[in-house]
């Protein structure tokens, strides 16, 4: 909100220089978001000149040679002049040598062209004066020559633009921010007087007025409203003082009696509004909800379909407001308006903001009744403004108010001990400090009484304007802020051990991106929100029904991602699109699983590798299947899941993002996390315009899976005499997966070692398993494969014999033969 | 037979560097040391030299035998080198360039987040999280937010159908609806309704807000909060947290102040500004860099925390700001684009 220091000036005396003010309004709690000077400055060497010749520069098209009188402040100086919008005969302000104008640009004599100079005549802008730098501020008032400049423009002004915090709307006005500030400098607040309250009002008047009286049918939304009525105004322009304050609080002038309105709502932050009496139907106001579909065209304008949650203020036909936010133009005050309602009104702040949202209509009344106006100072405010109407367009009060409601009685104390202040402070304010504090705040101390402790227990009486003080923890805030937060002394971080511990997810998340980065992927940051379209083709058409928001902001950002990988093929194509080479991507981050109508949200951990585009002296392998699949078990590692032993399933239709029979998923919503790689889905990766193939990994799993947490290990014992090898190789069925194999084997081989093994003494065990050769091919049958293995055998107490080993691969070979399909490669 | 040894050994002189592999190195040395070598058989002749001369004799058979030794040695010594070189094959140029691509690089924001985390972790602070999706009462009610405020306008937080449900973001009340948070704060509330007095958590996190994105503003961004709780904790020692984050972070001699401010959630609160000279871009004194408060008592309420034993403060500020602060960068966009011109510049 705007704030003219002139309007200031006249409720508190503010001598202090301005960048001494703006902090104050800083550290007050006011954001100050600009400093605008207006008017001129104090001018030295800036007189009142009269043009009294002008020729052209003999050097210079644009340019005019002058002849100006000053008249006692220097006689008649040359002046050379780029300005067109004069003429002999004008008068203008003329900068001599020595003069500093705004921006610290001070006048010399010089040549300009060939041709002295002994001055500038200047423009508005050039003298810091207005807006204006079309050409000269031609001043037609004619004011006599030689006067010094500051003499005949209007004086300066300084507006500072604050940000008032929704909690102080005592604030949105001047009398508020004046308030602040006298307690800041140790000031007087001076009130401005309002005499039409006592005064007595005229009898009456049948015919005038409001004959129908007012009925509020509404008093939850309207707890007060007053209607005063003034006959026989004169509408016409406002005086210049009170335009010019209006403007520099940034609202335009309108007429004497629309900006007295506005005028006491800057000053007091009252909202008021005026009707023409002559236009409201049945003379009558009724404060009422609208009526569903009820129709009123704004001040602006524009039509508005009301409803039914709607305040309105009617007459006794029609709408003519929608209350405490803009009034209708059927029944605002015009030129030819003599008699007045003058509204003063108390609206529910949540009426009006809901009205004002629902409506996307807001105005300086609404924004105020939105954060609350003080019901105890309207009929203050109402005063203030029929002894300003009054004033300023004449008339005369006629009859008593119309008052229904507002009067609810206010009394609130807080009790409040130095000790505590200084408890939650962490250092000494000392007790006459806080009580002066509260006081200049205008927060009067009622009681003292000394205690607990060395300090005492004030009782302070709280204004009915600070609605936002309720309790001690609030008065603190208020001490500190006059106290100065900056002086607030500096301490050493108290930090006494906690026992506590990472989140699991956190640390989930530190060691996958530790892993990924480590592995040569550069990690990304995609948003979250994606389109329906995207989550239909990457995941399913269900996703896309499930997981979207109710008020999206754009179209395209409207679902919960329920993969990291459409943002990161999104990062790969804009970095192919700009040329720059790039083939490892990878992401952390939280995405959105649906299964079965309930969403569950993820931690997740994704990668994607395209083929290594730059051209390199050595090659190396390309990514593949199970290269990736490499990364997905170690990410799977990390959240506890041990992917090797899960059962491995190929990705098939429904999972559009993966390409089939090149690609798997592991796990399940019961399972509580899932784990999907292979190559992407060629098609749609050729859709978004990416070139060649690109592999990709996501495992993600249930936060509350991580938090379960996973016991700590216990070592196991293991054995310090060699191992005995041996390989075999088996022929399968193609189709059949090699997993199966292994674990067929792997079943034989344990009840082989068991079986061959009699005395528990001399047990030995399988070690380890592994697959380490796959041909197809010749020497083979046509659909079939060859898997070859690798058996470790290893004893806890001695070294195998060859003997005992050969023994358990016989009953293997056996068992093979007897219990599967598959056929000991010779 | 002085003579015959003396041949032995200069003909193995001559011989050996002339083998090239194992097997003729072998093949050699059994011609001198084998079974029916040349050395062996002039050691068998020993018995035949006449008693007086044996002493004679067997020092000049050591003597062979040992240079013969000589030989077999550098000739095995040499084969062993050949080999490794063979194996080695050729040096390297080690100017030439990895063919691997890399190295891997940090989103700049995960750099901030982490090296604050780790400022944080060592006054005790311990790094919490919490769902994305939250609730009413998480994201505002308990956070002392009034039912009427403008954060909760759907102009301004992105809600959910009321038909959406979601398996794992517990609601306090069967009515309320899920919503994006706005902010961690919602990390807190959490943590406070599971875990009793005292605590000290940072809550680093993604927060939305339904926001046109443009060079400073995006849908998405990332918030890092922390809550102290404990007996006794004063304004001066929230003061005292600032100091210590930022000098940490930026160095000996960095400021802060406090503005008096206004959150629903803390009481007293404020904003907090940074003494900036020394960042890039930043061309004035002081720049706003978070928000900050003493735990509203309403919130230890809302919790279950009794307000008279607890007392605590909260501090938040934006993870891109920071970045942007301290880094230079001057759009937010950049950090959801992921050009890899961007990102390697920070890693």
């Amino acid at each position: 909100m705007k704030i003219s220091l002139n309007w200031l000036q006249e409720y508190v005396t503010l001598d202090a220089p301005v960048e001494e003010i703006t902090r104050a309004i800083t550290f007050l709690g006011f954001e100050v978001e600009g400093v605008q000077v207006t008017g001129a400055p104090a001018l030295e060497k800036v007189f009142v000149g009269e043009v009294r010749t002008r020729e052209k520069h003999p050097n210079a098209d644009k340019l005019s040679i002058c002849q100006v009188d000053l008249g006692p402040a220097g006689g008649v100086k040359t002046i050379v002049c780029g300005a067109q919008n004069y003429q002999v005969g004008d008068r203008v302000p003329v900068a001599l040598a020595g003069a500093v104008l705004p921006g610290n640009f001070t006048i010399k004599q010089s040549k300009i062209r060939g041709q002295l100079s002994d001055g500038m005549m200047c423009s508005a802008r050039e003298l810091g004066a207005g807006d204006d730098a079309g050409g000269l501020l031609i001043l037609s008032s004619r004011p006599e020559i030689g006067l010094p400049i500051n003499a005949v423009l209007p004086p300066g002004d300084t507006v500072f633009d604050i940000e008032i915090t929704p909690n102080r709307p005592d604030c949105l006005c001047h009398l508020g921010v004046a308030r602040e500030l006298a307690a800041w400098f140790s000031k007087d607040l001076k009130y401005p007087e309002a005499r039409s309250a006592s005064g007595e009002p005229e009898p009456a008047e049948a015919s005038a007025g409001l004959p129908g009286g007012v009925r509020v049918d509404a008093p939850d939304d309207c707890p007060l409203y007053s209607a005063h009525v003034v006959s026989g105004v004169k509408i016409g322009p406002s005086p210049g003082w009170m335009q010019a304050r209006l403007k520099a609080a940034g609202l335009r002038p309108i007429n004497n009696v629309v900006d007295v309105g506005n005028y006491v709502m800057l000053e007091y932050g009252q909202p008021l509004h005026a009707f023409d009496a002559r236009r409201l139907g049945g003379g009558r106001i009724i404060v009422r909800h609208a009526a569903d579909g009820e129709k009123i065209r704004t001040l602006d304008g524009v039509d508005r379909t009301l409803n039914r949650r709607m305040l309105v203020i009617a007459d006794g036909e029609k709408p003519v407001v929608i209350a405490g936010i803009m009034g209708g133009e059927n029944s605002g005050v015009s030129d030819d308006t003599t008699d007045l309602v003058l509204e003063c009104a108390i609206f529910r702040p949540g009426a009006i903001r809901w009205t004002s949202r629902q409506l996307g209509l807001s105005s300086d009344s609404s924004y105020r009744y939105e954060r609350g106006v003080d019901p105890h100072c309207a009929a203050e405010a109402a005063a203030r403004a029929l002894d300003l109407i009054m004033a300023t367009a004449g008339g005369r009060v006629v009859g008593p108010a119309f008052t229904v409601g507002g009067d609810v009685p206010w009394k609130r104390e807080i009790v409040l001990s130095t000790g505590f202040v200084r408890e939650r402070l962490g250092f000494d304010i000392p007790d006459k400090a806080m009580k002066a504090a509260l006081e200049a705040l205008e927060l009067p101390v009622i009681r003292e009484e000394a205690g607990p402790g060395p300090g005492m227990t004030l009782t302070v009486s709280i204004p009915s304007w600070r609605n936002d003080l309720d309790r001690p923890i609030d008065l603190v805030e208020e001490i500190l802020r006059l106290h100065g937060t900056e002086k607030i002394p500096p301490a050493a971080v108290a930090a006494p051990g906690l026992p506590g511990e990472d989140d699991p997810v956190v640390r989930f998340n530190r060691r996958a991106t530790d892993y990924l980065v480590g592995h040569d992927f550069h990690e990304c940051s995609n948003v979250t929100l994606r389109s329906a379209r995207e989550v239909a083709a990457w995941v399913s058409a269900t996703a896309a029904q499930e997981l979207n928001l109710a008020n999206p902001f754009v179209e395209d950002q409207s679902h919960l991602r329920p993969t990291l990988i459409i943002g990161l093929l999104e990062s790969l194509k804009l970095n192919q699109s700009r040329g720059v080479a790039v083939s490892r991507l990878a992401e952390v981050g939280r995405i959105f699983i649906e299964r079965d109508g309930l969403i569950h949200e993820c931690a997740a951990a994704a990668f994607i590798a395209a083929v290594d585009p730059a051209r390199r002296w050595l090659k190396r392998e390309p990514v593949d299947f199970y290269a990736v699949k490499h990364h997905v078990e170690a990410l799977a590692g990390m959240a506890g899941v041990d992917l090797a032993s899960e059962p491995l399933a190929p990705l098939v239709g429904g999972s559009q993002g993966w390409q089939e029979g090149h690609s798997a998923e592991a796990g399940l919503a019961e399972k509580g996390w899932t784990a999907r790689f292979g190559l992407l889905n060629l098609s749609l990766v050729r859709a978004l315009g990416v070139e060649g193939k690109v592999y990709g990994g996501l495992f993600a799993i249930l936060p509350e899976r991580l938090k379960s947490g996973a016991p700590r290990r216990r070592y196991a014992d293991f054995s310090l005499f060699p191992p005995v090898l041996r390989d075999l190789a088996l022929v399968a069925e193609e189709a059949v997966p090699a997993a199966r194999v292994r674990s067929d084997l792997e079943r034989i081989a344990r009840e082989a070692c068991s079986a061959a093994q009699a005395p528990a003494a001399a047990a030995f065990v399988l070690e380890s398993l592994e697959l380490f050769d796959v041909y197809r091919g010749q020497g083979l049958p046509e659909g079939r494969k060859s898997l070859a293995f690798s058996f470790a055998f290893r004893a806890a107490d001695r070294t195998l014999t060859d003997s005992e080993v050969n023994a358990v691969l016989q009953r293997i070979q056996e068992g093979i033969a007897a219990g599967t399909p598959y056929q000991v490669r010779k | 037979m002085q003579e015959e040894l003396s041949t032995l050994v200069a003909r193995a002189a001559s011989e050996l560097p002339q083998v090239r592999t194992r097997p003729e190195f072998e093949a050699a040395k059994a011609r001198y040391v084998g079974p029916n070598g040349d050395l062996t058989r002039l050691m068998k002749q020993m018995g035949a030299v006449p008693k007086e001369e044996r002493p004679a004799a067997g020092r000049a058979v050591n003597e062979a035998k040992a240079r013969l030794q000589e030989q077999f040695d550098a000739a095995l010594r040499r084969l062993t080198e050949a080999e490794l070189a063979a194996e080695l094959g050729p040096p390297v140029d080690p100017t030439l360039p990895s063919p691997d691509p890399g190295p891997g690089t940090y989103h700049p924001l995960t750099l901030v987040r982490e090296e604050m985390c780790r400022i944080l972790r060592k006054v005790g602070f311990a790094v919490a999280d919490g769902p994305e999706v939250e609730t009413e009462f998480y994201c505002f009610d308990a956070l002392n937010t009034p039912a009427d405020h403008p954060a909760r306008d759907t102009q301004d937080t992105f809600y959910f159908p009321s038909a959406a449900r979601f398996g794992n973001v517990t609601k306090k009340t069967a009515g309320e609806k899920y919503l994006l948070r706005t902010h961690t704060s919602s990390v807190q509330i959490r943590t406070m309704l599971q875990s009793p007095p005292p605590i000290r958590i940072v809550s680093p996190g993604r927060v939305y807000r339904r926001d046109t994105t443009d060079a400073t503003h995006s849908a998405n961004f990332h918030q890092l909060e922390c809550l102290s709780v404990d007996r006794g904790v004063t304004v001066r020692d929230l003061k005292a947290l600032l100091d210590y984050i930022f000098t940490a972070l930026l160095g000996p001699g960095t400021k802060t102040r406090f503005r008096p401010h206004y959150f629903s959630y803390t009481e007293p609160s404020f904003e907090v500004d940074l003494s900036a000279r020394h960042l890039p871009k930043v061309n004035k004194e002081w720049i706003e860099i978070g928000g900050c408060g003493m735990v509203d008592p309403a919130v230890f309420t809302a919790v279950g925390y009794d307000p008279a034993i607890w007392t605590g403060y909260a501090f938040g500020m934006g993870l891109e700001r920071l970045a942007m602060l301290l880094y230079g960068i001057d759009d937010i966009r950049y950090f959801y684009q992921n050009d890899l011109r961007f990102l390697r510049q920070f890693a």
